[in-house]
């Protein structure tokens, strides 16, 4: 406190617009030191809880969609591996039917 | 121009014979037993998770006889009062015999933890079927037997259920129209003094099948799986019971491939759960599942291998 009051004065030129400084100096620091730690404290949590939420949301993922995708790239290429076949044997690929 | 006429009349013909098909309700098709009302749902949904590794064995004989050997290795869980789930490691080995004809169905398996699990089912006629099951434990008071009826109808199916302990029970089902089909069930137990019914409906095209299942012990159960196509279906299930008040439900999928299975689902409890099925090659299957409960913290993996030696493997279960 007091090393802010001699910071206010030295900075300040007049009595009256020192004391107003001071005040507001005072003022907006404590706020200021409020918000930053309620900054710190509201993003910590969020930060947490959305870390929390990409773990979540990220082993569901590795759970039910991975295993997915890879079985249908193996189908794929075995569709299409077998569609090659086909066409080196020369069959003539089934006509769509209405 | 005259293009356009060949699929209006065929239009019309088929509307017709729809119409016909809908009027004609002496001819109705037989609809699915009661107790099976939910089993597409219950296929994709109620996959069997396992924790650990699971081996099974089974060699047929020959046409008609078949042996079965499993092996299971792997945490099991002990019921506690704390919230926290308690493992322990366990192992098991499991001992089949089957024997299989057009009309008579016989299973046995044996555990070594000296639990023997009998199952018979005989077509007497092509319309009535007999069902035995029993299983027996070495603890007291807690083997049951159980034997079902089943008389198929034109469309209709009734059941007459009796079981150990004095219950009796007794399912109908009927088919309404060519889709829409609906029943009813009675039970009485003995020991337990209690009795309650149940009434159901099912309703199904090619591309979905909804149910619905309501009974006085305070459950409903309604099931919807939608067919995408013919590999891949989507599956949602919802129980509520009235006393009890808890509600679950699920979504799932169901993804048959030419090589393996795919199944996931999850539920509003926050539990994920996904069962691999992999063909390596000619009776050779690959198990892997997995089951996430965050709110728990309970995660339980487990791989396991089927080897069906020669004709039949479908005894396991």
């Amino acid at each position: 406190m007091a090393a802010k009051r001699i910071g206010a004065g030295k900075s300040g030129g007049g009595g009256d617009s020192s004391i107003l400084a001071k005040i507001s100096n005072s003022e907006i620091v404590s706020q200021g030191r409020r918000v930053a730690g309620d900054t710190v404290e509201v993003s910590k949590k969020l930060l947490w809880s959305t870390g929390k939420a990409a773990w979540i949301s990220g082993t569901t993922f590795l759970i039910l969609v991975v295993p997915l995708i890879i079985v249908m790239d193996r189908e794929a290429q075995l569709n299409e591996l077998e569609l090659q076949q086909a066409s080196l044997l020369g069959t003539p690929p089934s006509t769509m039917q209405r | 121009m005259a293009d356009l006429f060949p699929p209006l009349a065929a239009a019309q013909v088929d509307a017709k014979s729809k119409v016909d098909e809908k009027v004609d309700y002496s001819n109705l098709p037989c609809p699915v037993p009661y107790e099976e009302l939910h089993r597409e749902a219950f296929m994709s949904l109620k996959s069997d998770n396992f924790e650990g590794l699971r081996f099974d064995f089974s060699k047929a004989l020959n046409q008609k006889f078949s042996l079965s050997h499993s092996v299971m290795m792997g945490p099991t869980e002990v019921p506690s009062q704390s919230s926290e789930t308690i493992k322990i490691p366990t192992a098991h080995y499991e001992f089949g015999a089957n024997y299989y004809d057009p009309k008579l169905l016989l299973i046995g398996r044996v555990m070594t933890d000296g639990r023997l699990n009998a199952r018979v089912k005989a077509d007497i006629t092509d319309k009535l079927v007999v069902k035995a099951n029993a299983q027996l434990t070495n603890e007291p008071h807690s083997s049951q037997a159980m034997f079902n009826f089943d008389y198929m109808g034109k469309d209709y199916r009734a059941q007459l259920q009796l079981g150990h302990s004095a219950l009796v029970g007794a399912t109908y089902i009927q088919s309404v129209t060519p889709r829409l089909s609906l029943g009813g069930e009675v039970f009485w137990a003995g020991v337990p003094r209690k009795s309650g019914i149940g009434y159901a409906a099912r309703y199904e095209t090619d591309k979905m099948v909804a149910s619905a299942q309501v009974a006085s012990t305070g459950a409903i159960v309604m099931n919807y799986v939608q067919k995408i196509s013919e590999k891949v279906s989507l599956a949602t299930d919802f129980m509520y019971n009235y006393f009890s008040r808890d509600v679950t439900a699920s979504v799932g999928y169901d993804y048959i491939l030419r090589q393996s299975r795919v199944r996931g689902k999850i539920d509003s409890n926050g539990v994920t759960s996904a069962l691999l099925e992999e063909r390596l090659s000619m009776g050779l299957n690959f198990l892997l599942s997995a089951e996430l409960d965050h709110k728990k913290k309970d995660y339980k993996f487990g791989f396991g291998l089927t080897i069906a030696a020669a004709v039949s493997a479908s005894g396991f279960g």
